[in-house]
């Protein structure tokens, strides 16, 4: 690499910087992200500090006080048990916030390698690739997961991958859409002449260029995470017992509804429900702040 | 008491030694009178007599038949969907066994409080050592295709059932027991059973306890699920598999006439459905609800919980050949963590009866109740992981799966432990998983350390005695190996005699005291639900569900 | 055309053979599984050999997918009875559930869209758009139970079961499955609306609009002859794809309403390990999605004059 050359990447870094401190200070700016941004950060501010947080232990048992409706002893009431539903609400978000951002973390890697190869190389490899992610797209993630955790054996492990391996083809498709965009640019034709390594090519050239469209893939990806492992959860093939999941929860309790014990699974739903609208007003923030 | 020895004597004759043993004990009181009448029926003695011996005795007449309902109209009942195809020979599910019981009988009913009935057997009775049973028929019973029922019928059921070549789920009973080609013909309407060893139990074995011995026509068809020929107070108008099912009354049918012009069957995958739909008034029975679920039910007027005593329970093995539980001291210290008495309040709701870790439930007649029951004693615990040499407590993981009330009862154990320092990692599997292939070495259920399984309901305890505890036994978990418990059991399944058989008893129940292999805490009730006002619902721990009296 | 044709198949063959590994790369033991841990080795045995499971495991894939394309969908283990029955009555029932479902959906979303996009920016747009997105991303489960305790159980103006009876006439049907669309409905709302939002809002800033508008037709005018068209084009392929993810919304309405559909055929065979009941199932899904796809493409390109399939794309 010539000098005039190191002397242009480092320009195009300081520019690529500023645009990125504008677009973080307009997306401050932005009231959906914020919002969205202070329930996320409360939810994973439960599921790391809940445990040393909660007023009793979410897992200690007290058969004789079960059943109990909301009080200022028990704020959320208790469960069959008569486990402290506040605590196991704040403490429910454990499970779910750990395996939903490394299945997502993970697809976003292999969607973004996938996604770089088939848009840099097109042609075969890509033709081929395709078809390959339009099979799996053909089926929504539950239905994969019920195939997989049926073959493979309930487990959160293989929940996780099933989440990473069927989000990585959307990530791709989004990846390999905006790279198709970037080949055709100055920058990649003058690193191909100057026969850089194909790899550093799609990962230092091509990949800065492509980071917004993969954040907001990611940050939406993530939301759908949560909605799936909350679903198996919810029947039974996602975080196994004892967990004080909120799907588990919910899925335990819900036939007691009829009998007027509606604090065992409120709390729990709407524990769901502030997550996955917080993220998605994330997403949605972001998304709009980098396509204004 | 006032004995009436004359009524006492006319009775007696005619009656064999056991039976009249049997009598002898209950007029010196060492049997009671619900025993009396429970082992009685056993032993084939019939109702009159029965009556007439606790009445002789002055114990007051037999509990007469419910009053009668008003006939007419559909009746819905949602169930667990059958997990395979109706099909006696193989049948080994709950919701397999509910279906049977809407077309099909057994030659024996085994009764809500475990005494057995006449059902198409009109009476029963053992030869002196209990080898051969000989059983008489109902004259006057017709298979739903208008064939009328005979020995031969009642021959051939019983030796495809014991066929091993059949891969028939009754094997489980039978093996050991009745062999093919033991069920003997006498006239059309007389069978002997030739055992293969002594059994007093036998008319269990014949019951609605083996449910897949409803007795069907000879010619058993190749798809029987087409037709479901039975005896049974409703016959077959529709099946929809996984979906449901709908059944009209029998016109033809030997006993009663049933009350309800027909029954509409609707399959569920679960529990929490049911019990919605039941409060929205879309069925009116569910066949079970399992107690963990019946808390959203307690407090609705609207629904009647009918609760009926069962030997069904969660049995927690500890592995006896190695460590951290092959000293014994460590295993009774476990046991004595267990509150149970709030276990079964609180986990429970109170439908359970408390266990004393062995098999014999409160409930079995054979049980002794001299023997004294476990309580909660945590200082004695502490002082016997000391004596171990466990003072110091340890980690170990208890393996279990995921059914029923078994995690939350997992996690009480694990909270109850913590007490005398031992750490309880708990893996909690789903249910495929935790049996694996049922063999030593590739069974978590046969191969942890510590764990938990579900048995189900049985009228006698038997089976619980043999397969999980004896040094032979398939699914002993525990690895438990003690010559003097096989002799024991051996001697107990051979007693003809209620009081040889509670001698023995109290025996097992103190080895197992000591030994503590396996912790039985408590027995959960059977639970059926109806809406409320309906009446004559009978049903079984086994998951039979017969609504032939049943009134809307 | 010919060549999405082609595609199409391609793809579902792709997704034949990654479900048929999903059910075979650990396939486990299917006697032992079937028959439970208490029965005998040699029953277990004779059951394997009865169901082929004992045969190489490509001659098994030749044998399952050759009979799907005949129809022949194979046995169901825990049933012992041909699938295809099964999948049929599972898929009409699902279709009927799906229908209702469309029917509510599409005209509000399309509505709600429409709305959004003239008022863009002020608050009936923010408003729409925050509650689209609440709506969307909120587990079926979740609004399900909220509904059942609510109009089920309290109220009880709906059944809570979505089976009928057997002889209920199509109002009747229509009643049972009023309670159990409206999740479905929650969840596409969202997602309808922005994709007509989106696309009324690209027509609105169009040249020919403008054009309309100078041409001096009324602004009704203009919105309901230029605007509407063209904006609602992109919607449709978005309807179309979201099929494949309400059927996946369909596992969980169909167990919590009782309902005998093709998620809760999935889901039980799931939980039976009935593994060709779940191929069938699942393959069903894939090609019901190529199918969508393929048509959503045509009629995409029925209306739209400019897109002509032919050569290359």
């Amino acid at each position: 690499m010539t000098d005039t050359a190191a002397a242009e990447t480092a320009a195009e870094e300081t520019a690529r910087d500023q645009t990125w401190r504008d677009d973080l200070r307009r997306l401050a700016r932005s009231v959906t992200f914020d919002i969205g941004a202070v329930i996320v950060l409360f939810w994973v501010g439960c599921a790391i500090f809940g445990p040393s947080l909660v007023p009793l232990d979410p897992f200690a048992d007290d058969l004789l006080n079960s059943l109990l409706p909301p009080s200022s002893e028990h704020w959320f009431g208790t469960d069959q048990l008569g486990r402290d539903v506040f605590s196991r609400v704040i403490v429910g978000a454990r499970d779910i916030l750990t395996v939903a951002p490394i299945a997502t973390l993970l697809s976003t890697v292999l969607g973004t390698a996938l996604g770089l190869t088939m848009g840099y190389f097109g042609g075969m490899v890509d033709e081929v690739l395709s078809r390959l992610v339009d099979a799996v797209l053909a089926l929504p993630t539950v239905i994969v997961a019920l195939l997989a955790l049926t073959a493979l054996g309930t487990s959160t492990v293989t929940v996780l991958f099933v989440i990473a391996f069927s989000f990585a083809p959307i990530i791709a498709r989004t990846v390999r859409s905006a790279v198709l965009t970037e080949v055709g640019l100055d920058y990649v034709a003058a690193a191909e002449l100057r026969r850089e390594n194909t790899l550093y090519i799609l990962f230092v050239e091509i990949l800065p260029n492509v980071l917004p469209p993969i954040l907001v893939e990611t940050t939406v990806r993530l939301g759908y995470a949560i909605f799936t492992v909350a679903t198996l959860s919810f029947i039974g093939f996602g975080i196994q017992p004892p967990s004080p999941d909120w799907g588990l929860s919910i899925s335990a309790n819900y036939g007691m509804i009829g009998g007027g014990f509606w604090w065992t699974v409120l709390f729990d739903s709407l524990a769901i429900a502030s997550l996955v609208v917080g993220i998605n007003l994330v997403a949605d923030g972001i998304e709009s702040t980098l396509n204004d | 008491m006032t004995l009436n020895y004359k009524l006492l004597d006319i009775l007696r004759r005619g009656r064999s030694p056991h039976e009249n043993h049997l009598i002898d004990g209950l007029v010196r009181g060492a049997v009671s009178r619900r025993e009396f009448l429970r082992y009685g029926s056993v032993l084939g003695l019939s109702a009159p007599v029965l009556g007439g011996v606790t009445s002789a005795l002055g114990f007051g007449l037999m509990p007469g038949p419910a009053r009668a309902g008003t006939p007419g109209g559909t009746l819905r009942y949602g169930q667990i969907v059958p997990a395979a195809a109706i099909n006696p020979v193989t049948i080994a599910d709950g919701g397999g066994v509910t279906m049977l019981s809407q077309f099909g009988e057994t030659l024996v009913l085994s009764a809500p409080d475990l005494s057995a009935q006449p059902l198409l057997a009109e009476s029963w009775s053992p030869n002196a050592d209990g080898t051969v049973w000989t059983f008489k028929l109902r004259q006057n019973v017709k298979f739903h295709n208008g064939q009328a029922l005979t020995a031969d019928d009642v021959v051939a059921t019983f030796d495809r059932l014991s066929d091993p070549a059949n891969g028939s789920n009754a094997l489980s009973v039978f093996t050991g027991m009745l062999s093919k080609g033991n069920t003997k013909k006498v006239d059309d309407y007389t069978v002997e059973f030739h055992l293969d060893a002594a059994n007093g139990n036998f008319p269990y074995a014949v019951s609605t306890d083996n449910y897949n011995a409803i007795i069907v026509p000879a010619d058993f068809p190749e798809d029987y699920e087409a037709t479901m020929i039975g005896t049974g107070p409703f016959k077959l108008e529709k099946y929809t598999p996984k979906v449901g099912a709908s059944f009209v009354r029998n016109p033809d049918y030997w006993g009663a006439a049933a009350l309800p012009d027909r029954v509409e069957v609707v399959f569920y995958d679960d529990y929490q459905p049911q019990i919605l739909a039941l409060q929205g008034g879309e069925i009116d029975v569910i066949q079970q609800v399992p107690v963990l679920q019946v808390v959203g039910l307690l407090s609705d007027p609207s629904v009647n919980i009918i609760s009926i005593p069962s030997s069904a329970h969660s049995q927690v093995h500890m592995r006896t050949d190695m460590d951290p539980f092959k000293d014994k001291r460590v295993r009774q210290a476990v046991a004595l963590t267990l509150d149970r008495p709030k276990i079964v309040a609180g986990l429970m709701r109170g439908k359970a009866q408390i266990g004393n870790d062995s098999p014999f439930m409160p409930a079995y007649p054979s049980t002794d109740p001299s023997v004294p029951q476990r309580q909660q004693d945590i200082a004695q615990a502490k002082q016997l992981m000391e004596a171990a040499g466990a003072g110091a407590g340890f980690q170990t993981t208890l393996t279990t799966e995921k059914y029923l009330e078994i995690p939350d009862y997992s996690v009480l154990i694990q909270n109850a432990v913590k007490e005398i320092g031992i750490d309880l990692q708990l893996n909690i599997m789903d249910q495929g998983a935790y049996y694996g292939d049922a063999v030593p070495g590739k069974s978590p259920w046969l191969d942890s350390s510590m764990g938990i399984t579900d048995y189900g309901h049985r009228g006698v305890p038997n089976v619980f005695l043999q397969a999980p505890l004896m040094s032979t036994g398939t699914w002993n978990s525990a690895h438990f190996n003690n010559p003097e418990y096989d002799a024991l059991v051996t001697s107990f399944v051979a007693a003809l005699d209620l009081e040889a058989q509670r001698a023995t008893a109290g025996k097992i129940q103190t080895l197992l005291l000591d030994e503590t292999p396996l912790l039985q805490t408590y027995f959960y009730d059977f639970i059926t639900v109806t809406k409320s006002g309906m009446e004559g619902v009978v049903s079984t721990a086994m998951g039979h569900l017969m609504l032939g009296q049943a009134s809307l | 055309m010919l060549r999405r044709l082609f595609l199409a198949l391609l793809t579902l063959w792709l997704l034949s053979v990654l479900i048929f590994a999903g059910g075979h790369l650990l396939p486990g033991n299917v006697g032992r599984a079937m028959l439970g841990p208490f029965a005998d080795p040699a029953a277990v045995a004779v059951l394997n050999h009865q169901m082929g499971t004992d045969r190489p495991v490509l001659v098994q894939y030749a044998s399952w997918m050759l009979g799907f394309v005949t129809g022949d969908m194979g046995e169901s283990y825990a049933y012992r009875s041909p699938v295809a029955p099964f999948l049929m009555t599972a898929l009409l029932n699902s279709a009927k559930l799906a229908v209702v479902a469309f029917v509510l959906v599409v005209p509000l979303g399309i509505l709600g869209g429409v709305v959004a996009a003239l008022y863009r920016g002020r608050a009936a747009d923010r408003i729409l758009s925050v509650v689209g997105l609440s709506a969307t991303v909120v587990p079926e489960f979740v609004s399900g139970i909220v509904l059942i305790l609510i109009f089920g159980v309290w109220l009880r103006w709906f059944p809570i079961s979505a089976t009928w009876r057997d002889d209920a006439g199509p109002f009747d049907q229509l009643y049972h499955l009023i309670l159990p669309s409206i999740p479905l409905v929650l969840i596409l709302f969202g997602y309808i609306a922005r994709m007509a939002r989106a696309g009324m809002i690209e027509a609105l800033d169009a040249d020919y609009t403008r054009t309309a508008v100078l041409k001096g037709l009324t602004y009704p005018q203009v919105i309901w002859r230029h605007v509407l068209r063209n904006a609602l084009l992109p919607t449709i392929s978005v309807i179309a794809t979201q099929t494949v993810y309400l059927i996946g919304g369909l596992v969980v309405i169909e167990i919590l309403f009782h309902y005998q559909g093709i998620g809760s055929l999935i889901y039980t065979a799931a939980k039976k390990k009935d593994f060709p009941m779940l191929q069938a199932g699942v393959m069903a899904i894939g090609a019901l999605f190529a199918l969508t796809t393929l048509l959503a493409d045509l009629l995409y390109a029925r209306l739209n004059p400019r897109i002509r399939y032919g050569g290359r794309e």
